[in-house]
């Protein structure tokens, strides 16, 4: 590899034709005959709720998936991509969400790596030079000497970027760059991203943040459960047009047509005031949420991931620290309680994560199953487990939530998703618990272990528990839920009874339109009175 | 595909196949020790014969065997429930010696008119304190503050070879023979020494077995080991059950340390009958880390382990008689631990040539490979690694 051609090779035209791609897992279509065009001197944006099939996508142009069918033309050739390997000898080069970075070695270590290029110190001033020339010309300065675990999460990005520009990468592919960067960090992306396609590089921009797709980009595709929904120059598009490709217009129909609980809901059974929860990243990911769930009522929480979903549940679940504010199950304050004092309390959590929280993987059907309960009275006595009640208790509900796939002595992880999901709900709805908190419980399921679980949370509605609902699929809250909550950024920005719920209203919301005062709920005095409806600006 | 070799996980691996593939891998490791052996000029079946001679033909070399196999067989246990927590405590080594130190130290102090049961029976229970608080000292940290317990443990083995040498070569402690001019460490009285069942051959392996019985009974059949397992599977679904995970550190530290103070203890009660660093400090507790592993962490596991290695070393003094040099043995036993361990992967893996039908317990693991969209299935590969009790 001749690394000294890198620099003549970036400004030539380049011009990527995706045609009819697909790419299902296990019989599940995730990216379904997507057709879209990227030429040099652009940045396309590629948008789409999670699960729409944008890493897919991403993975398959990179090389890392090989598509079922469907063709990509590179410079009107078609080209087959057996490995990243051949993306990038291509010329396309993709920057992941996570990184692929050696934290020990340097950026210009980092940069050569795999590419077999000398060692000796004239090489390597050779390189840090040429990290140097292109950190300049791009604005994504960084130092290429320093070790890559000196860097802040941004630097990193930016030694990934560089690392493909290095490699000679004329299609650039950026998923979900923003997630992990601060807002001037963001825009200073862009910056660099604008100067890329303005060399001439063709820029893929992943996101689900609309004002990044409108604010930075001169295309956009919207993929919708991995199909293409639309395509266009993003001047022409709004705000409201772009959110209703993303979460479909069918969805307006929903909330009339769908039984739901014809009962009133009754007294308050999950009442949260003013919790605020610090993120892993150590900025405030919750703050400062209330809402109250009642029996009889199913109260869905809408909100693209990453809003502060994840760090509420877990909050509520008494799975994270950094916890302010108060949490009530039936009027007692559980707030500095642990897990184990919740789950006694009637709490009964579903986690987003089936294998790892939700179950030890490794293990049985049978230790799972009591993972709640192993202490207590029949499973043990005197710290001694009872092996014939446990495969009692563990029989009784595999047989009642019809968990299937479950042997003797096999790990649970060999389950299937939708087995795995029933036997976490199995052990989590017991007799005596009094409020569901359940996060994603259908996602990665096929269609009829969905409806199996969401059987399951209307069954708990109907008898007379409450249920706080998460999810980022927005039909799935519409169709559940007799309330819609809608989180952005830590904030709770809009509260909807299911007879007023406004679609397009709801996903202007959670794509960050932005809206009056009035509707960003940080007290829980509204919630009784239920929202104004103003108009939204954009 | 034809002709690719598919991996494909167990979801349960049968009896046979758990059972065969490591004695498939003890021949295995034979038979490659068989060429190395025609190599360097000697005659491998003779080497196999005398070992086999030296350490299991006959009652005295079973009885020095066993001996020998005894501390392993616990430094193994103290590692394995450790592990199987992801609790590395790597230091068996200095929890025995402070296990001996206490255990020696007592038997000194007692009366020597003590009740052998009573004097045995403190010895024991001292050597498994000690050693369990000589853990403490990596274990609270560990729990409370994080600190890595590779680093505490291995750091605090060489703290205690040096204070049980320096009680013996570097002052005239309590612990030193003061009638002899060579450093040597003052006899226990006959009444401290462990009865013997045959020969040579001492209480202490009872014990041993007994142990790992014991051990084995708590991982599988109490609270306490319902707690350990599900930690050792998945710390996030433990901390969701509501188990505390720094109580369960500091408990499973405690019981490793313990594990390996009695290894100390009888030790200096069965076999050297003083504290005796130079026969204490033969790398029993890092052999133990071996052997657990071996084990797969399963502490009845190590039992065959423990008694297979031993049987191995002790027959090393007899290659001389035949002109072989000794350390053959050494490389037979990394042979048959490189096998075993390797083996593991046949019982945990079945290789076939096309892929499975979909659909079916398990998915191949080329599929899994690289579908990080499909978060249940990638995470199977891991189910191969646990679950071993």
């Amino acid at each position: 590899m001749d690394a000294t051609g890198v620099k003549g090779d970036d400004t030539r035209a380049v011009s990527l034709q995706v045609r009819d791609l697909s790419k299902s897992f296990y019989g599940v279509a995730a990216v379904d005959e997507v057709s879209f065009d990227l030429v040099s001197g652009e940045i396309h944006g590629l948008l789409g709720e999670n699960g729409a099939g944008k890493s897919t996508l991403c993975s398959m142009l990179a090389g890392l998936y090989r598509p079922d069918s469907g063709r990509m033309l590179l410079d009107g050739q078609t080209v087959h991509l057996r490995s990243p390997e051949d993306a990038a000898t291509l010329g396309i080069g993709m920057v992941y969400q996570h990184f692929r970075l050696v934290e020990r070695f340097t950026v210009a270590e980092n940069i050569v790596l795999g590419r077999g290029i000398g060692v000796g110190r004239q090489a390597r001033r050779d390189v840090e030079r040429r990290v140097h020339e292109l950190g300049e010309e791009y604005g994504l300065a960084v130092d290429a000497s320093r070790a890559v675990w000196q860097l802040s999460v941004g630097e990193r990005q930016r030694v990934e970027i560089l690392k493909q520009l290095f490699r000679g990468a004329r299609v650039l592919i950026l998923d979900e760059p923003t997630a992990v960067l601060a807002p001037h960090e963001s825009d200073r992306l862009f910056e660099a991203v604008r100067r890329m396609a303005d060399a001439g590089h063709a820029v893929v921009l992943v996101s689900h943040k609309m004002q990044e797709i409108l604010g930075h980009t001169d295309r956009v595709t919207v993929l919708r459960r991995g199909r293409n929904v639309g395509s266009g120059e993003t001047a022409a598009q709004t705000h409201a047009a772009l959110a209703a490709m993303m979460f479909g217009s069918e969805l307006a129909g929903v909330g009339s047509d769908v039984e739901h609980s014809s009962r009133s809901p009754g007294p308050t059974v999950l009442k949260v005031s003013d919790l605020r929860v610090t993120g892993d990243h150590g900025r405030a990911a919750v703050d400062g949420v209330s809402f109250e769930v009642r029996r009889f009522q199913i109260v869905g929480v809408a909100g693209v991931a990453g809003n502060g979903q994840r760090e509420l549940h877990e909050a509520l679940a008494g799975l994270r620290s950094g916890v302010t504010g108060s949490i009530e199950i039936d009027g007692h304050d559980l707030s500095g309680a642990g897990p184990k004092a919740r789950h006694r309390a009637g709490l009964a959590y579903v986690p987003e994560d089936r294998l790892g929280t939700g179950l030890a993987a490794g293990l049985t059907i049978e230790h799972n199953m009591v993972l709640r309960s192993f202490d207590r009275a029949p499973h043990s006595a005197a710290g001694r487990l009872k092996a014939r009640a446990i495969r009692e208790t563990s029989g009784r509900l595999v047989q009642e939530f019809d968990v299937r796939g479950a042997r003797d002595g096999m790990p649970v992880s060999f389950m299937s998703g939708g087995n795995l999901q029933k036997a976490i709900l199995a052990r989590e709805l017991t007799e005596d618990h009094e409020v569901l908190v359940a996060a994603s419980p259908t996602r990665g399921l096929d269609m009829s272990a969905a409806e199996t679980v969401r059987g399951h949370v209307r069954r708990e509605r109907s008898t007379g528990r409450g249920v706080l609902l998460f999810s980022e699929d927005l039909a799935e809250v519409l169709e559940l839920s007799d309330v819609v909550l809608v989180m952005f950024k830590g904030l709770i920005v809009g509260r909807f009874e299911r007879d007023d719920v406004d679609v397009e209203h709801v996903g202007l919301l959670m794509t960050g339109a932005s809206v009056t005062g009035d509707e960003v709920h940080r007290g829980h005095e509204d919630n009784q009175s239920g929202i104004r409806h103003r108009k939204v600006s954009l | 595909m034809i002709g690719r070799v598919i991996v494909t996980p167990r979801a349960k691996p049968s009896p046979l196949v758990r059972a065969g593939v490591p004695l498939l891998s003890l021949l295995v490791a034979l038979a490659s020790g068989a060429v190395i052996l025609v190599l360097t000029g000697a005659d491998p079946i003779e080497v196999y014969r005398t070992m086999f001679d030296a350490s299991l033909n006959g009652t005295a070399p079973i009885e020095r065997t066993l001996t020998y196999a005894t501390p392993l067989i616990l430094t193994g246990l103290a590692a394995a429930i450790a592990f199987r927590m992801r609790v590395y405590n790597i230091g068996a080594e200095g929890q025995l010696f402070i296990g001996a130190i206490a255990a020696s130290g007592l038997a000194l102090k007692l009366p020597s008119t003590t009740p052998k049961f009573v004097m045995v029976a403190v010895m024991l229970l001292g050597g498994a304190v000690a050693g369990a608080l000589w853990a403490g000292f990596a274990a609270l940290p560990k729990a409370f503050f994080g600190t890595d317990e590779i680093v505490t443990t291995l750091m605090l083995n060489f703290v205690a070879l040096a204070f049980m040498n320096y009680l013996i070569f570097g002052s005239y402690s309590f612990w030193r023979d003061p009638s002899r001019p060579v450093p040597q460490g003052n006899a226990i009285p006959d009444s401290a020494v462990l009865p013997t069942i045959s020969g040579r051959l001492h209480v202490g392996f009872l014990i041993a077995v007994a142990l790992a019985v014991s051990v084995w009974l708590l991982v599988r059949g109490t609270t306490f080991g319902f707690r350990l397992r599900t930690i050792g599977d998945s710390p996030r679904a433990a901390r969701y059950a509501g188990i505390g995970v720094p109580v369960a550190t500091i408990a499973v530290f405690a019981i490793s340390g313990a594990l390996a103070g009695v290894a100390g203890a009888i030790e200096v009660s069965g076999v050297t009958n003083r504290l005796d660093p130079k026969a204490l400090a033969i790398e029993l507790g890092y052999t133990g880390i071996v052997i657990a592993t071996v084990a797969r962490m399963h502490p009845l596991g190590v039992l065959p382990v423990a008694v297979l290695l031993a049987a191995v070393a002790t027959s090393g003094s007899s290659m001389q008689a035949i002109g072989v040099q000794s350390e053959v043995v050494v490389l037979l036993q990394g042979l048959i631990f490189l096998s075993v361990t390797a083996g593991e992967f046949f019982v945990t893996n079945r290789l076939g040539l096309r892929p499975v039908p979909r659909g079916g317990p398990s998915e191949p693991v080329e599929a899994l490979a690289d579908a990080g969209d499909v978060p249940d299935a990638a995470d199977s590969l891991r189910a191969s690694v646990g679950g071993a009790l």
